[in-house]
């Protein structure tokens, strides 16, 4: 095993040879499995060496002998150093503990922040599609903030969408770190949107990649490999939103053959977004309704696990919402128009046809409601605020 | 001898008097020559007016001929000037005295039987060259009677044309032009449900407040934006005549005939050019799409799908109500005062309001409403999401309200308007708002809040209470703009949020 000496945090992650060759041996373009062939038995500049005369064992053709230039080896560690990126090869010290004994563990991961946060946390992925209603989105983003508030680190995939809401969340609680996992280089990371998401998480927790920087592109099947490690790192995989055939199902099936529980959020039957998530409850999957339900199936999971700590439930936020205490709406018209509302976002119209009054009495009825916080307004969709 | 015919072409919506000068030489080789920076339609005239004065029985001078196009500084194209040039050579060549064409101007394009064909703006160029009689082919003499009245003197061929002039036959009669019979009209009692949609049709209609309508496809966007000239009021002389000029200037004929009653609707397709749009061209400044719907309403479908430059194009017309349309060779305003109906899907795929349908990727959306560029989107003043018709509305539903209602209630709010010193609402100077648009406290309090949160811009603070204006006009409120008017007026503008935010991703 190497001894990586790349901590994580110095601003000269490559002070040391391994990491170099490491990294550059994962510009060569060989798959992530292949990739831990060239690393199994030799160090990276051994592998490195041996490959380039066309002597290793896991290239016995070959194929890589032309791609290994020593060029390369400056190049990328120009690249990690631009982007401020360290060189984590499995087993050293800033490489997640729990990932190191995946049978799919990356050999090299390029990390930004410190990785190695996650070790002895409990830790839950939250994924989901990109293409989320505003209720999948809330959601996530409660979930991330509560987990984060008990001290869970909150593992997800930079997405658009529900990887969004669910980090942002986490990242406002201003709890445990988070991490990220990216399916693309740390500077080439779509969409642009996302990198100000990847620089708090990188502050507050890490963002890892599989993918050295400076490789441009984004193949589809870079993301079904990122989520094999998202997989790998979770105690628990929460899928918020997802479609019937969403890319979220990938690592479900990856969690499915880790052994790693995986658990759903049901939504609306009529919910395209939901398909996929309600058809895992049907399939078994543990239903989800809030933080508190992701807290006492974490407890189970990580019951049997030595020096993992155990979250803290914030007071009360395993309980349900409460009822009772309901406030008043601030007039008669009012309260007609917030019987018409509920969680589900409607358009104006609806709630003009569902409560018979004029469109001016209800826009001020929802203008008003709005003001009494017990009426919210997304995209020009009214429903009411999240309890 | 020289023979000096008036006509006139056309320049963007207007005539130019053009003076045609033929010199008949019995010096140098017998020959037709154009000069006067002719284009290449004026050129081929050459031959058509040597077909048709053959064919008219008439002799085809051998000498040499030199026409002159005066002032000949300006380039002249298009087909008007055949039949000036016919007349010009007769007279040149003495085979008409010149009495006959004094006090007269021609216009007509010649086909080589001799007979006179219809040209495209008939209409601006009897006005410009009103203050004679002008002769015309008598398939457009209705529509040139429309603004010269009893000057029009109307001929189906060279022949007859000459008989006429002699005095020796009368000329054709001219059917004065009336009023276009009304046309049916698309009636709102059509619509099911869509309360939000037939409102905001109704405040853009009252107050001409630029209105987008977002929705999936079905939800019924361009059945609501076709009705929208059934609830403007009628159109005044003034406006029927310069629609008149418009698009007599494009070629085309007001449908009806006549004068136009009912404000035109124009829906260009989403692959138009931007010289489609604002107008242009090389013959001559052709008006675009934005004067053709002078005084009605451009409705465009599938905002999202013009490109971004033509969409631009609309930024100045909206702001200044006319278009400068400038070449090297020459430069014209063509009037553009128009209500602009956008209907546009949330999203490429269509679905994106309903819960969970939408496919789309971020980027895909990010570039479908980024076509829309903020400065346009500002001019928006309404902006509605509209949803698919429920079922039971279709199968069951008792028919909306019929247009007629709209439209008195809305007739209403444009009396108050001209009460201001304006057309409609969307006109109010900004200087006048505090005094015209008095708000009550309340109303101020929720404008306030909702200023301070940054739902609303400062832009979008002065265009709302404009809008607020003419819904309380609608609803006969009174002087004073209420809580209610405001809560309205916001409301009607929501959909914005959805165009925005999916902008920013």
């Amino acid at each position: 095993m190497i001894d990586g000496c790349a901590g994580g945090q110095g601003p000269e992650p490559l002070r040391c040879d391994d990491a170099r060759y490491a990294a550059a041996l994962a510009c060569l373009g060989a798959g992530p499995k292949r990739l831990r062939e060239f690393l199994d038995d030799l160090g990276p500049e051994e592998a490195w060496g041996a490959l380039g005369a066309g002597r290793h064992r896991a290239d016995p053709r070959g194929e890589y002998r032309a791609k290994v230039r020593d060029a390369l080896v400056d190049q990328v560690t120009r690249a990690c150093e631009m982007s401020r990126v360290s060189v984590l090869v499995r087993g050293s010290s800033g490489y997640p503990r729990d990932l190191v004994e995946d049978h799919e563990a990356p050999a090299v991961l390029f990390a930004r922040g410190d990785a190695s946060c996650c070790n002895g946390r409990s830790r839950v992925s939250i994924v989901g599609t990109r293409s989320a209603t505003p209720y999948g989105l809330g959601v996530a983003s409660e979930l991330g903030a509560g987990l984060a508030e008990a001290g869970v680190v909150v593992v997800s995939g930079l997405a658009a969408g529900i990887d969004t809401a669910a980090h942002s969340g986490a990242l406002g609680a201003r709890g445990a770190p988070a991490l990220g996992v990216l399916g693309t280089a740390h500077d080439t990371s779509r969409p642009r949107s996302q990198a100000f998401l990847a620089r708090d998480l990188a502050s507050h927790g890490a963002v890892v990649s599989e993918i050295p920087p400076g490789t441009a592109g984004s193949p589809a099947w870079w993301f079904v490999v990122r989520n094999r490690v998202m997989a790998a790192l979770a105690h628990v995989v929460v899928v918020v939103e997802c479609h019937a055939k969403g890319g979220a199902l990938h690592t479900v099936k990856a969690a499915a053959c880790r052994g790693v529980a995986v658990a759903a959020v049901p939504g609306s039957v009529r919910s395209a977004a939901s398909a996929g998530t309600n058809a895992l409850l049907v399939d078994g999957a543990a239903p989800v309704r809030d933080t508190g339900d992701v807290l006492s199936l974490l407890e189970l999971e990580i019951a049997a696990l030595p020096g993992i700590s155990r979250p803290q439930p914030r007071q009360g936020s395993g309980a349900r919402p409460r009822k009772g205490g309901r406030r008043q709406a601030p007039n008669p018209v009012a309260a007609k128009v917030l019987r018409a509302l509920d969680h589900d976002p409607a358009s104006l119209d609806t709630v003009v046809r569902r409560c018979g009054l004029s469109l001016g009495e209800t826009a001020l009825a929802l203008e008003q409601l709005a003001d009494a916080e017990q009426a919210v307004i997304e995209r020009g969709w009214w429903s009411r605020p999240r309890s | 001898m020289i023979a000096s015919i008036s006509s006139a072409i056309l320049h963007g919506v207007e005539g130019r008097p053009v003076s045609v000068e033929v010199h008949a030489s019995e010096q140098g080789l017998p020959g037709f020559m154009i000069v006067g920076l002719p284009d290449a339609a004026v050129r081929e005239s050459r031959d058509r007016v040597r077909a048709a004065l053959l064919s008219s029985g008439f002799e085809w001078p051998q000498r040499r001929m030199t026409v002159n196009l005066a002032p000949s500084g300006i380039k002249k194209g298009g087909v008007w000037l055949d039949l000036p040039m016919a007349v010009g050579v007769l007279v040149a060549s003495e085979q008409l005295p010149v009495r006959c064409a004094n006090g007269k101007a021609f216009v007509g394009e010649l086909g080589l039987d001799g007979a006179l064909r219809q040209v495209p703006g008939i209409v601006p160029l009897a006005a410009v060259l009103s203050d004679r009689d002008v002769v015309v082919p008598s398939s457009c003499a209705a529509e040139a009677a429309l603004v010269a009245g009893g000057k029009i003197r109307a001929a189906s061929g060279l022949a007859e044309l000459v008989e006429a002039l002699q005095e020796r036959t009368p000329w054709d009669k001219v059917v004065h032009g009336e009023r276009a019979a009304p046309l049916p009209q698309l009636d709102l009692s059509d619509v099911r449900g869509q309360l939000a949609g037939r409102r905001a049709l109704e405040v853009a209609a009252a107050g001409e407040h630029h209105l987008l309508l977002v929705g999936p496809p079905g939800s019924g966007k361009t059945m609501l934006a076709t009705r929208l000239p059934g609830l403007l009021p009628p159109l005044g002389p003034k406006e029927a005549l310069e629609v008149m000029q418009a698009w007599s200037a494009a070629g085309l004929r007001v449908p009806g005939g006549g004068f136009p009653e009912r404000p035109p609707f124009r829906a260009p397709h989403h692959g138009a050019t931007e010289v489609a749009l604002v107008g242009g061209g090389t013959a001559w400044l052709r008006p675009g799409e934005v004067s053709l719907s002078h005084c009605g309403v451009l409705f465009l479908d599938e905002l999202g799908e013009f490109p971004a430059t033509v969409l631009d194009s609309l930024r100045q017309p909206l702001e200044e109500g006319v278009v400068h349309v400038s070449r090297a060779r020459s430069s014209a305003d063509l009037p553009a005062r128009f209500l602009l109906i956008g209907a546009m899907n949330p999203c490429p795929c269509g679905e994106g309001s309903v819960a969970g349908a939408c496919r789309c990727s971020d980027r895909d959306r990010a570039r479908y409403t980024r076509r829309l560029s903020g400065p346009l989107l500002d001019r928006f003043d309404l902006a509605v999401s509209l949803s698919r018709p429920d079922v039971e509305d279709l199968v069951t539903g008792s028919p909306g309200e019929p247009s007629e209602a709209a439209a008195e209630r809305v007739s209403f709010a444009r009396l108050e308007a001209a009460a201001r010193g304006v057309r409609c609402n969307s006109e109010l100077p900004m200087s006048s708002l505090e005094e015209l648009v008095p708000l009550t406290p309340e109303a101020a309090a929720l404008l306030e809040r909702r200023l301070r949160s940054g739902v609303l811009s400062a832009r979008g603070f002065h265009r709302l209470r404009r809008v607020a204006r003419t819904i309380a006009d609608l609803d006969r409120a009174g002087p004073v703009v209420g809580e209610r008017q405001v809560a309205e007026s916001l409301s009607l503008r929501e959909a914005r949020a959805t165009l925005l935010v999916e902008a920013r991703t």
